[in-house]
């Protein structure tokens, strides 16, 4: 065998080993159908908010930085659906599990333990996309009118999205390390979830930001998670360069976070002191 | 406890309110960066409330018939009460996801006050509420300056009445949907449910579909926290608020039957 075909072999062996993790976190998700509701309650008060304010604002004007109303209903209520996507509550599981003293136990298993709650967050994002997000799309395709997407732009989403994920799940991962520091992550993530939905775009696009707040959100990596994803699927680029470059900044951010959760989680695993049981 | 009239208790209850909060106080201090994270996150998410207030009004001087500085009033003033039930009902969090699951409720039956009051005094002067009281004061103090607005005598002497309230429909609410983790074990998600409209409070009713406008009124009475005294104190709109010390009064008593079949309920499984 070559020795690019061993190597193969060893990372699917390798990524094979996380195929529980997947599992079990769907098995959780399904004890909890519940908090779907609940998800899909937030979502649609929040879209429905957003909806019924640009409302009044397109009943006195006719575009908002190239906005008509269709776009950007079109935009919020996507934007809701992309929260979402993004909802995998990694933070919160790891800093249940720093704080209670499991973490100790992860330590001695032979996965690596940012790699297995990645994979752990997967059926939550996606059963949360498919079984929150889908119908709270559809009801909204029946009350307001929204734009349609063109084939270009749903061609572009696609990796867009899986970089929005990846960011996503770094960021998350982030907040629920800072359990090792903090025991109020409650509060870190209640300014972690309002200022990244800010920045994120996820609120209003980047684009009808006023300039110094939309400087702040194009320096930081949260707009790769909403605003980035939106604006290659609703066609708000000039050109493929544009569009490529949108993607290569997304990929870029995700890359640079994921090495932030591994340097961060090296020097966590450092200081980490548990006390007999 | 027998022998004492109603205002020999309430004044009862007041001291002892008194004291716990000062016991809770001392927690505060020394779980600093605690306090400091839990007041600072609901500074942060207010906001960036705010900052989505503001970038609607640049587009636009009025949003249904309110000005900038009249919303922001608004949206100040919807945080008071919410900051009074946060300071002082956040056991109902834990009530409604763990409590009843473990059993652990039983602990509040033993003492000589009310279950709910001795439930709520674990865990008194909640450090996230005084960040939303703060700021919540800061803005209305902030766009009622911008308004020039002068209160009437009457309505300076509502004023604090008008937030307790709120206060009080808001905790309502919340004991309602707590309480049903008496008969289905946990009910977080439906506290969570039932608070997540509460976010519309701070905006004007105007903006929203009549049957939405109609639910926040009278099935989940937000309305009756921020947008009805409001419009009383700036447009001097009474309609609505003649209504306010009956709804009151109602979600009061409702959560009061609800919750007192379910404590009876659990003492009937009583493990």
């Amino acid at each position: 065998m070559t020795a690019p075909a061993v190597a193969a072999r060893r990372t699917g062996a390798g990524l094979r080993r996380y195929l529980p993790y997947v599992t079990s976190g769907l098995q959780g998700l399904l004890q909890y159908r519940i908090t779907f509701l609940v998800s899909g309650i937030t979502a649609a008060v929040t879209a429905g908010l957003l909806a019924y304010l640009w409302r009044e604002v397109f009943a006195a004007r006719d575009t908002v930085a190239g906005f008509d109303l269709a776009g950007i209903t079109t935009y919020v209520v996507l934007a809701q659906v992309l929260a979402l996507l993004q909802n995998n509550r990694v933070d919160e599981g790891v800093s249940a599990e720093i704080s209670r003293g499991d973490i100790a136990a992860v330590l001695i298993r032979p996965v690596s333990y940012p790699v297995s709650k990645f994979f752990a967050s997967l059926p939550v994002s996606v059963a949360n996309a498919v079984v929150v997000g889908v119908p709270v799309l559809g009801l909204y395709t029946l009350l307001l009118p929204l734009a349609a997407p063109t084939w270009s732009g749903l061609a572009l989403f696609g990796p867009a999205l899986v970089g929005s994920v990846l960011i996503a799940y770094a960021v998350n991962m982030l907040v629920g390390l800072a359990g090792f520091v903090s025991t109020n992550v409650w509060g870190l993530r209640t300014i972690k979830d309002s200022a990244v939905a800010l920045l994120a775009g996820q609120l209003v696009p980047l684009a009808v930001m006023p300039e110094p707040m939309a400087a702040v959100a194009r320096l930081l990596p949260f707009h790769g998670m909403v605003d980035s994803p939106l604006r290659l699927l609703l066609g708000r680029y000039s050109g493929a360069g544009e569009a490529v470059g949108i993607l290569a900044v997304q990929l870029g951010w995700a890359v640079a976070l994921l090495l932030a959760v591994a340097v961060v989680w090296r020097l966590a695993v450092r200081r980490l002191e548990v006390q007999g049981g | 406890m027998t022998g004492r009239g109603a205002l020999g208790m309430a004044l009862w209850y007041v001291r002892l309110t008194w004291f716990l909060s000062g016991v809770s106080l001392h927690r505060l201090v020394v779980y600093r960066a605690d306090f400091l994270i839990g007041a600072g996150s609901l500074v942060v998410r207010v906001a960036c409330q705010l900052a989505l207030l503001g970038i609607i009004f640049q587009q636009v001087p009025a949003l249904a018939g309110w000005s900038y500085h009249q919303v922001l009033f608004l949206t100040g003033f919807a945080l008071l009460p919410r900051a009074l039930d946060r300071l002082f009902t956040d056991q109902l969090w834990i009530l409604s996801r763990d409590l009843v699951r473990t059993g652990d409720f039983h602990r509040y039956l033993l003492r000589p006050t009310s279950p709910l009051y001795t439930l709520l005094s674990e865990r008194f002067l909640h450090p996230d509420g005084f960040g939303e009281l703060v700021i919540g004061l800061a803005v209305v103090a902030t766009a009622a300056a911008q308004l020039d607005l002068t209160l009437t005598p009457v309505q300076w002497l509502l004023l604090p009445l008008l937030v307790l309230c709120g206060a009080l429909i808001t905790t309502s609410i919340k004991v309602v949907f707590a309480a049903l983790s008496f008969w289905t074990t946990t009910s977080f998600a439906a506290v969570v449910a039932a608070s997540q409209p509460g976010d519309l409070s701070g905006y004007p009713l105007d903006l929203f579909h009549p049957s939405l406008r109609r639910l926040l009124t009278w099935l989940l009475p937000y309305a009756f926290t921020a947008y009805v005294p409001v419009s009383y104190l700036l447009f001097d709109r009474s309609d609505l608020l003649l209504w306010l010390p009956l709804v009151t009064a109602a979600t009061l008593a409702v959560a009061g039957v609800v919750w007192r079949r379910g404590v009876d309920r659990f003492e009937m499984t009583g493990s």
